[in-house]
Parts: C-alpha cells; structure tokens; sequence
C-alpha cells in the first residue's frame, strides 16, 4: 500500500513539474529590443567607432561634435588637438598612439578627451563631460553618421585653376599633383611633380583595389604611409584651405575657402550635362586620334577624344589606371601590366564599364534606344558574329576630320514600297485587324536617331533603322524585290512542331510590338498601361462574336474518367 | 534466318509503317516530332508573360474544365488575389507587385523528375511517365497523401463528389500521344511558355540568360529545384517575388524516406531471425553451462 501511495506521489510530482516547465517556457516574454535609431544629420559631427580595431563594441559609439570644439579653440587654432608636421597640420586624432590595439586606442582617446576637459573645468571654463554614459550616449548606440563622398569634378577642377592662376600668374600644377617613383634611391627624391603628367588621386590613393604590377607599387608606398584617398585628400585640400582662409575672410568672402566637413560634402552631385560646357584640362591629348595598332586584324579608327571627354564625368571612366593609351597595357596578345586583356578585349568587352562596347551597350539600354536593342545581343567578338558592315562602321582606316553623318530622312522613302499604314490580320479570329501606324513609326525612330550622336553615328542608313523591326530579312527581301519583308515569310501561322524554338506569327507580332513599347516605356500598349484599362484594346478591339475554342485540336470524347480513357489509348497502342 | 523471324521481322516493320502515327511516345509519335526518349517540359518565361490568361482557358478548353471568363475587366478582378490550383482550373495566372514591375506567372504542376506525389501514393494512381507527364488516373482511393506530400501544393481533392479522386495538371498527355503541344502552349499568344525536351528548354534558357545580360535572374527555376522539375521558370526578379519557394533544398523529396523505408523490410523481416538466433545461441550456452556443471559434479562426486 505505502508503495502505491509513493509512485502515486512521485507520478503527480513529475505532472507538475512538466507543467510548470511548459508555462515558463511559453510565458517568457520577448527580449527583443528593436528600437528605432535616431537618423542623425552630420552636421559636422564625427562618428567615433574605430570597429576595425575593436570590433564588437562594448559601450556606444560616440557622436563627437566637432564644431563645437572648433568654436572653442578658434584663437588657437588646429594644433591644439591635431599634430603638426613639417608645417602640415595631419588630421589625426589622438595625438600619439602608442600602437594599433585595442587598449592603447581606448587609452589614447581617454587620456586626450578627458584631460582636456579636466583641465578646462579646474581653469573653471566651460568644459564637456568626463563621465562614461555622457560621451558613450546609450541612445546614439545603433545609429548611423556618414558623410556622402565629395566629388572633385571638372567644375571644381576648373575654378581651382583659374583661382590659381589670379594668385600667381601661371599655370602651378604642382600644388596638388605630384608622381612618386617607388625605384627611385633617394628618399627626398620619389615625390616629385612633372609638367604634363597629372593624373587622378585615385589612381594611387585608392587602396584596396586590384591594380596592375606598376600601380601596386605605388600604392603599396601609399598604403605603408596610411595615405588612403580619404586622408590624403584631406591633408592636401584642408591644408591649403586653412591657409588662404584668413587672407580670404578678411576680404569678406566667407563661402570661397570652406573648412566645415557639411560644406564639402554636400551629397549634391553635378550631372553629365552639367558638365558638358565646364572645360577639361589640358595634356596635350589629341583630338581625334587615329587608334591603330600595328598588325591587327582590322583597319584603324578614328576616335572623337574630345567628344567622349565631355560624355563622361571623369577621365577614370575610360582610363581606368593611368592616363596612357589603351595600346600601351593591352597588345594583341596581352601583357601582364595589362592584367592579360588583349587590346581587342580591351575595346570591345561588352561588361566592361572601360570598354568601348561596355559603355555604348551601357547607352543602348537608355529608354529610347532599348525598343529595338533589347532585341539585338550585344555585338560581343569572341561569341557572336557581327555582320562585317557593322565592323567597318568604326574600323575605316581613315583619318576623318569630322565623325558625324548628315542626319537620316524619310523624305526618299518610296510610299509604295513603304506604306503609311498597315492592317495586321493574324487574330481575325478573336480580334478586329491592328492597324499599324508604319510611316509614324519610321518618323520616330529617326527622330531619335537623330537627337543622339552616338545614333546618328552607328545608324549609318535608313536600311540600318529598319532592321530595328525587320531582323534577319535583309537577303530575303532583297532577292524578292516586290514584295516586302513579311514577317510572315519566316515566321509560320502554326506552332512549328519541328523546330520549338521558332516562335510563330501570333508570338512573333506580340513579342516585337510589346517588347519594344515596354523596353520603350510607351504609354500605349505597354506594361506601364495595365494598371487599368483594357492592354489588348490598345491595338486590336475584340470582336463580339469570336470563336469558342481557342486551341486548335479538340478530338478526345467527353469522358469524366478521363485518365482511364488514356489508359485505353495506352493499351491500343501498346497493341500495335 | 528461319521463316518465323522473317515473318516477325517483316510484319513489324509492316505495322511500323502502317501505324506510323500511333508509336508510343518515346519511340516516335503522331507526326513523328516527338522522337526522343526522354522528359519533356515546359519553359515559363515570366518576362514575357501578359497576364492574357489565354492559358487558362486553353487548359480549360482541352480538359474539359468550366470555361474561365478571361475578358479584361475579369482579369482585373481576378489579379486582385492569389490563387492556387484548383479541380477546376489546373493552371492559374498570378500577379506579383515586383521591384521591376508588374510579373505575372503561370502557376501549375511542376512535374517533378522524381515526385512525392508518386512516392507516397498507395495504389500508384500518380505516376511519372517516362516522358516526364506526371499523370492521374481513376484508380485513385482519395486518400489525399499526395497532397500532404507535395511541395508546391498541387494535386487537388473532388470534395464534392461522393467518390473523390485527386486531379491536378498532367501536361496534356493525351494530346502528347496525339503529337501536339499542350493546350496552355498552344493558346499562349507570346510563347512565354515554351514546350520541348526538358534538356533543350534549359539549353534555350542558358541562351536567353546568355543573350540577355542583366534580363533575367542568372538561374532557372526548376533546374536543379527538388532534384528538377519539368516546368522550368525564367525570371527577371528573384525567385522568392514572384511565389515560387526556394527554400525547398535540391534533393527530390522522395529522397528523404527513401532510407527509412527501404529498411523497413529488413528490419521487420529480420528481427524474429535475429532474436531467434540470439534465443538459440543463449539457450546452446544455458545447455553448455548446464552440462559442465553437471560433469563437475559427476567428478566431485
């Protein structure tokens, strides 16, 4: 009996002890704490994370108003915080670290913050907190400050020039640019400047990017001395800027000589056309040079330099490494400091963004020129074969003086071989005739072939424009002169059970009348009009008596059992 | 060669001719396009895809369905939800608000290269043809396993019949036999769906996704998908914006029993052997002890 009373009372024990545990499981509250950060404006402040070295963060990150300490030591100026050398201020903060560590970091900047403000409250001046939580601001923990890059573009490029100029009289290239030569013995010697060999900083201060042997060199230099693009250009431009700006206060001119970081980086950037009548400096390029690379394949080109000059808003957008010619990295079967890209590569590979190719396919797929070029591949060497007319286009071998073309016209277009309009047929089943508006539809494809350069260039005749629509049926349509280029003369009324992949008229008409009004972003007919209203009423109306069945082949007999009517079929044939 | 073979040789060459259009598939069909042995598909290219909802009523025309209205203002109404496959509509069409527009996809049957449906199914009313057709048929018992298994939520239940069957797309195999193209291909007005072998359809799809750069999503949906599908898809935005899962891994799901089931026959068969032998082995040992110790005794004594 006492037996019976104990498991009865070790059983009832275990009961609650299950129940208990699964209320407390399913009664934990959630602790997740997901607060919304504060978007702080960097109104001159500094985030102060330094997450490269400590990683993790044990306290928050501090949000370091630098204006305000800027205010305070206006009289004494930079030195007070930042170290000097060789008459340069260097923008370091903490003065001296000991090493790149974790603990010597956090002691640096606690040594230098909070014995400054000591000091300042013993002197009983106004002074910033000393205490964690009043710099380490819990609620500034996850928040985000970050200054939108500033872009040196050729407008800025400009006015510094000029400026320079009315200081000292003559071109000085030198006070910004400057060339280093790693083999060069003398130390003193490396960082010189050369007249006609300015290039960009991020050629050799961008660390961190896959460069050639003879770059690497250099911006190894460059990355021993920590002079990232962020801090050499800091010390380059927030130096010279402090030194004129007294000289320009005193004139009156505040704006001219910006030292505040919300001044520079504004996050407003100039765009293409802006800059299109800013001048570009001056190396003695060419104008129109005439690339030709000793025995390739095909015949030279005349390149319009200073038109793609002022497509582009940097150099770097071509020159990807240095300012040298294409020819001088890629040969024809490619040199090591050229990464091994053959010079043909080099022009024509259709991802690149330095690529001849890459660029323009990168203009083809703009709104008004992907109606038709959505369709056509990009002309790729390597995998597809161009039509050997469109090669000759740029390969000419000739010099030309002028590289554009008169612009193309439908006036001598014969209005019997090209129609106005057009009744298009293929539904008359289901729908009323499309009609096709053929001659407007000419009218402004050369319209806009005629507004672009890069298109009235490339477009060399009207046969050129057709092909837009009509692909592939330039020697069929040539061979029957009457009748004109159908797309009926390939593309079949019936599915093509031998050959799937060619699409018949029905697919044929709506892939290239739709494609092009979406690629295009038409309001009629393309994909931007579904949002309401009948698509399919754009081009053809319904008919109100249309046909019941809209698939061509209706023999199975009604049967709910279907799949057994299969499986006789099966049987039949497994008979014969 | 005897008279016997000449005969057979002879005859069946004969029927061969003569039935030419009725071959099995596989062998050579109908209009003798269908000649490779091998799983054929369709390649759903969702750049190209209207939402005409043609497809749908195609499907409907060609197995009997109720006949959808797919005039514009219905398709209005209709894009407003989601739908799923039902008994009567074995393909639909859904709209997906995308960061580049406006997708809309045909959702269907994938017919999978090894499908859970099949697997589970108690009386092999689903099966997977060797053309890769996953088909029904009315030996079904309605048990409904094939719908718990299934990934993609698929086949579907008669409910309002007194004896209900499972029914979902089977890529038109009757008209296959007859050597055309599905229904939902033949009706589609910009062959966003494509019909062919299902090696051929990915080969088109690595061209299109070749030819197209920056087109479509470096990836078809179904290639390697629950160890492939026959439906193939093509897609401009990821996967998971338009309502195809891709969090269903690449191993076909019959794959995940497979282990635990084809043990069950040893183990089950086994077991008595092996606790037999073991009952033997202990009781020979029991004798052994039992008679040493005997002998022990017989000399003590």
């Amino acid at each position: 009996m006492n037996r019976k009373w104990i498991f009865f009372l070790v059983g009832i024990a275990y009961l609650i002890l299950i129940v208990y545990g699964l209320y407390e499981v399913y009664t934990v509250e959630a602790t997740l704490r997901v607060k919304e950060a504060p978007a702080i404006k960097p109104e001159n402040k500094i985030a102060i994370a330094h997450t490269e070295i400590f990683g993790k963060l044990e306290r928050p990150q501090v949000i370091f108003n630098h204006a305000k300490h800027e205010e305070v030591y206006k009289k004494e100026g930079c030195k007070t915080c930042h170290p000097e050398k060789e008459s340069q201020t260097l923008f370091d903060f903490p003065k001296n670290i000991e090493k790149k560590d974790k603990t010597s970091v956090m002691n640096a900047y606690h040594d230098e913050c909070i014995d400054c403000h000591k000091k300042r409250s013993g002197e009983k001046l106004k002074a910033g907190p000393v205490t964690c939580g009043d710099c380490h601001k819990e609620e500034e923990i996850s928040s985000v400050l970050k200054y939108p890059v500033f872009e040196f573009d050729f407008y800025v490029h400009d006015k510094h020039v000029k400026k320079l100029k009315e200081k000292i009289g003559k071109d000085d290239c030198g006070l910004c640019h400057h060339s280093y030569d790693p083999e060069e013995e003398d130390e003193a010697l490396r960082l010189v400047y050369e007249p006609g060999t300015e290039e960009s900083c991020y050629y050799c201060h961008e660390l961190g990017k896959k460069r050639g042997s003879e770059l690497a060199a250099i911006t190894r230099a460059a990355a021993k001395k920590g002079l990232s693009i962020r801090r050499a250009s800091h010390l380059q431009c927030l130096n010279c800027h402090l030194k004129y700006k007294e000289e320009y206060l005193k004139k009156g001119d505040k704006e001219a000589v910006p030292t505040q970081c919300s001044k520079c980086h504004t996050g407003k950037y100039k765009t293409v056309a802006e800059l299109e009548k800013v001048p570009r400096p001056d190396r003695d390029q060419k104008e129109k040079p005439f690339i030709n690379i000793k025995d390739a394949k095909l015949k030279g080109v005349t390149f319009d330099h200073k038109y793609h000059e002022t497509s582009s808003k940097t150099c770097r957008s071509c020159h990807h490494e240095t300012l040298k010619a294409c020819k001088e990295c890629h040969d024809l079967v490619g040199k090591p400091e050229g990464n091994n890209i053959n010079v043909a590569r080099a022009y024509h590979d259709p991802f690149s963004e330095h690529s001849c190719e890459g660029c323009h396919n990168k203009k083809k797929s703009e709104k008004d020129c992907f109606g038709c070029h959505y369709n056509i591949g990009a002309m790729d060497v390597e995998t597809m074969g161009p039509k050997k007319e469109a090669c000759k286009i740029c390969h000419s071998g000739e010099i030309k003086g002028s590289l554009s073309r008169p612009p193309l016209s439908i006036a001598k277009l014969d209005p019997e071989k090209v129609k106005k309009e057009l009744k298009i047929k293929v539904l008359e089943r289901q729908f009323e005739p499309a009609q096709f508006p053929h001659l407007d539809i000419i009218k402004k494809l050369v319209d806009i072939s005629n507004k672009s350069k890069l298109a009235n260039y490339f477009h060399k005749d009207m046969q050129t424009l057709c092909e837009g629509c009509h692909h592939q049926s330039r020697a069929e349509a040539e061979v029957q002169k009457d009748t004109p280029p159908y797309c009926r003369n390939c593309h079949a009324v019936a599915i093509d059970l031998q050959n799937l992949r060619k699409v018949r008229l029905l697919t044929a008409y709506h892939n290239q009348c739709m494609g092009c009004h979406d690629a295009m972003q038409l309001e009629k007919g393309s994909k931007l009009r579904s949002k309401e209203g009948d698509r399919c009423a754009d081009c053809h109306k319904v008919k109100e008596k249309g046909p019941e069945s809209i698939t061509s082949l209706k023999n199975f007999p009604e049967d709910p059992w279907r799949s057994a009517w299969y499986g006789k079929m099966e049987r039949q044939m497994e008979g014969n | 060669m005897d008279r016997r073979t000449f005969f057979k040789v002879m005859g069946s060459a004969a029927a061969g001719v003569a039935a030419g259009s009725l071959a099995r598939p596989g062998a050579c069909s109908a209009q003798g396009v269908f000649d490779a042995n091998e799983f054929f598909g369709i390649l759903i290219d969702t750049t190209r895809c209207i939402g005409c909802r043609r497809c749908e009523k195609g499907c409907a025309e060609v197995n009997y369905l109720i006949t959808p209205d797919i005039s514009e203002r219905a398709n209005q109404a209709i894009f407003k939800k989601k739908r799923k496959t039902s008994v009567n509509e074995y393909t639909v069409t859904n709209l997906y608000e995308t960061e580049k527009g406006k997708v809309y996809v045909p959702w269907r049957c994938m017919h999978c290269n090894q499908p859970a449906c099949h697997s589970a199914c108690p009386v092999y009313a689903l099966e997977k043809r060797e053309t890769g057709h996953v088909t029904w048929d009315k030996r079904c018992i309605g048990c409904r396993l094939c719908m718990m298994s299934c990934p993609y939520d698929i086949p579907k239940h008669t409910f309002q019949e007194t004896i209900a069957t499972i029914q979902k797309c089977n890529l038109c195999y009757g008209r296959f036999l007859q050597g055309t193209v599905p229904g939902c291909v033949e009706s589609c007005p910009t062959e966003a769906l494509m019909f062919g072998t299902r090696r051929k359809l990915i080969e088109e799809g690595k061209r299109r996704i070749a030819q197209n750069p920056g087109r479509y999503i470096n990836h078809i949906y179904g290639e390697f998908e629950v160890g492939g599908t026959s439906h193939l898809y093509l897609s401009a935005v990821p996967f998971e914006q338009i309502g195809l899962r891709t969090d269903l891994g690449l191993k076909h799901y019959p794959e995940y029993s497979l282990v635990y089931l084809s043990a069950i026959p040893f183990i089950a068969g086994l077991t008595p052997i092996a606790m037999l032998a073991i009952a033997h082995v202990v009781k020979m040992a029991k004798k052994d002890a039992k008679e040493e110790h005997h002998e022990e005794e017989k000399e003590k004594h």
